[in-house]
């Protein structure tokens, strides 16, 4: 098993507000330069000729209409002659570009990497822009029954929920947290454009998506950049002595691409047993998770981690990755939930920024937005960043990353420490 | 002055080409295959936005290649899975290579399925894909096939959408042979001849109450 041979940290990342439509940073170029000039105000000592390596994290070409889109980004930051490539994994491509940053910094090859997401999904209708998505299921079998990821989603949630003891109601308190935390989150795009507080009610009176999903458990789709930056500890004592985390742990796993195909797959058997994942556990994200926590010496999460920014795409997918965690198991899931121990007040909070549901999806900066959000949350920097001090974990130390794609196709998890 | 050179080793290929003698059209009016074309814009008032619409028309070729039998065998009412000559495990979706780690790779063998199989999961769509809007609600189950180790997904037509079960048996209903395209919207599932609908109750009071507006947002549809 892989040991953390040299410490990656973060020191510092921004986004640039999420939203549908006009922004005020409509270019990705423009977007990225704004993401790096707010990350400047808050690191003035961090300059773009530090960097030594660029690594961008974008899903769908589908919507840039345009290849290779992270060479126009690339080239308007003034970088020409430093290394860069682009990473895509899926809704998990954020997570994968953080991966593949800390390797790269771990491997004692690369000093300094920024990290640049970005995807841009209201270049085409909503309903055009789900089936774009879609086609990471697979077109031959899946795209054209059904055809859109909240219909696979339902289908497995429905199954879970029933095996779990989990109601509509229940996951629904998982969508009004997420949306009401955006409320204090002026970047979030349900800040932006919903911008209201809701009830358990409201959700289970939005418009039928695919049962159990209604509209109010479904994220956003989103147009947003998002910039990070990943660097070995010696850099980040110089830049940031004060405000930096370590990433501790990290784990990246993979599953079947067709959800069906989870029965019976003699790669979990062999791991997990029989019966496991059926169509309705991520495995992949218990496998990452039980890598990353091995790595970071995590025992028992609900103990050892503090909060966490996990991909809730679905208020049932965000229920489903509590267990995957280890955070409860099929007696306690509903309790749990119920209980509201991931609420800003109780004891893990889960995705105190708003989360998928409220902040938005911008798929390539989805896992790094969760990434900036925890970092801000360990490094203290909450008060500046939101609203008001209602969305601040008090005294974090340890919080968890998720980035999640297909239906749990690919599935990273990430232990920050505050240092 | 350079001097000629002959190529000695021509690469073999990899297989011969094959012959394609059955060819069938069914491109729907408006796939001119322009490919990129810019066809407007629009200026915000104060001139500082510009938005450009750029349309992109492409026809694409999926070639089946290995799995090929699986989607030929829908064109003739067949539901054509793989099996393992090694393990035994059998699969619709099809998998030309098996999936056991201890068969290693084991080239799998064609084998004709049941039309019968049985809900594993199910849900209830009132929304969905640009091109299946229209057909809402749709129920969308994940059934297994036969012996298929995997559940396959697809549409069930002939039942109210709120009557659906885990575990009911269902039959596999084609379209009319001249309707078909080769695609898994060749078939859909149907309830088994002997299934009944178990009577109504809370939750399928809640599943109707969702898909009744379904029904009228459809019918709105252009």
């Amino acid at each position: 098993m892989i040991s953390m041979s040299r410490k990656v940290c973060i020191i510092g990342g921004a986004t640039t507000p999420f939203d549908y439509g006009p922004t005020g940073f409509e270019s990705i170029e423009g977007g990225a330069a704004e993401c790096i000039k707010e990350t400047q105000q808050d690191i003035p000592e961090f300059s773009l000729r530090d960097l030594d390596l660029m690594v961008y994290s974008h899903f769908s070409v589908h919507f840039s209409h345009q290849l290779s889109s992270e060479w126009i980004i690339h080239d308007h930051l003034g970088l020409v002659g430093l290394p860069h490539y682009r990473v895509e994994n899926g809704g998990n491509t954020g997570g994968s570009a953080l991966y593949a940053a800390a390797l790269a910094v771990m491997s004692g090859h690369h000093d300094v990497v920024g990290i640049v997401g970005w995807e841009t999904m209201d270049t085409v209708s909503q309903s055009q822009g789900s089936e774009f998505i879609a086609m990471a299921s697979d077109i031959r079998y899946e795209l054209m029954v059904g055809g859109i990821y909240p219909i696979y989603y339902a289908a497995m949630a429905n199954k879970w929920m029933k095996e779990n003891k989990v109601t509509e109601e229940d996951v629904a308190m998982i969508a009004v947290k997420n949306k009401n935390n955006a409320m204090d989150n002026p970047k979030a795009q349900w800040y932006r454009n919903d911008h209201k507080y809701i009830t358990v009610d409201d959700v289970m009176n939005s418009r039928l998506m695919s049962y159990p999903i209604k509209k109010y458990d479904c994220c956003l789709m989103t147009r947003g950049v998002a910039f990070l930056i990943v660097c070995s500890e010696k850099y980040a004592k110089k830049i940031n002595p004060d405000h930096y985390v370590t990433i501790d742990g990290m784990g990246l796993s993979s599953c079947t691409i067709r959800a069906g195909d989870r029965l019976n797959n003699p790669g979990w058997k062999e791991r997990y047993g029989p019966g496991y994942p059926e169509m309705t556990e991520f495995a992949a994200c218990r496998n990452s998770a039980e890598r990353a926590y091995k790595m970071a010496g995590i025992k028992d999460p609900v103990k050892d981690i503090d909060f966490g920014e996990i991909h809730d795409a679905f208020s049932t997918s965000e229920a489903q990755i509590y267990k995957a965690l280890g955070l409860a198991d099929q007696n306690t899931i509903a309790q749990f939930i119920r209980d509201e121990r991931t609420s800003v007040n109780g004891d893990i909070p889960m995705n105190p920024g708003g989360g998928l549901l409220g902040y938005g999806h911008p798929v390539g900066a989805t896992g790094l937005m969760s990434t900036i959000e925890c970092y801000y949350q360990l490094a203290g920097m909450i008060p500046q960043k939101h609203l008001s001090r209602k969305t601040e974990v008090p005294n974090p130390e340890c919080g968890i990353v998720n980035s999640h794609a297909g239906t749990g196709t690919s599935i990273s998890n990430f232990i920050l420490r505050r240092h | 002055m350079m001097e000629a050179v002959t190529i000695k080793n021509k690469k073999n290929k990899f297989s011969e080409a094959p012959v394609f003698t059955e060819k069938k059209e069914y491109r729907p009016e408006g796939v001119n295959e322009t490919g990129l074309t810019f066809i407007g814009h629009e200026i915000s008032e104060d001139k500082t936005t510009m938005n450009q619409f750029l349309h992109y028309d492409q026809l694409y070729t999926i070639r089946h290649g290995w799995n090929s039998k699986f989607f030929i065998g829908l064109l003739d009412g067949k539901i054509m899975g793989t099996h393992c000559p090694r393990c035994g495990d059998s699969w619709v979706p099809v998998r030309t290579h098996c999936w056991n780690l201890d068969c290693n790779l084991q080239k799998t063998e064609w084998v004709e399925m049941p039309l019968t199989a049985k809900v594993h999961t199910w849900t209830v769509a009132g929304w969905s894909g640009r091109s299946s809007l229209k057909r809402l609600p749709i129920i969308l189950v994940y059934a297994i096939i036969g012996n298929s180790k995997v559940a396959i997904a697809n549409e069930l037509h002939g039942l109210k959408p709120w009557d659906v079960e885990f575990d009911m048996p269902l039959k596999i209903v084609f379209k009319p042979k001249e309707q078909r395209i080769g695609a898994v919207t060749d078939f859909h599932f149907e309830p088994a001849d002997n299934w009944k609908p178990s009577p109504m109750n809370k939750e399928k009071d809640r599943i109707k109450k969702l898909v009744e507006p379904v029904y009228e947002w459809v019918k709105t549809l252009k």
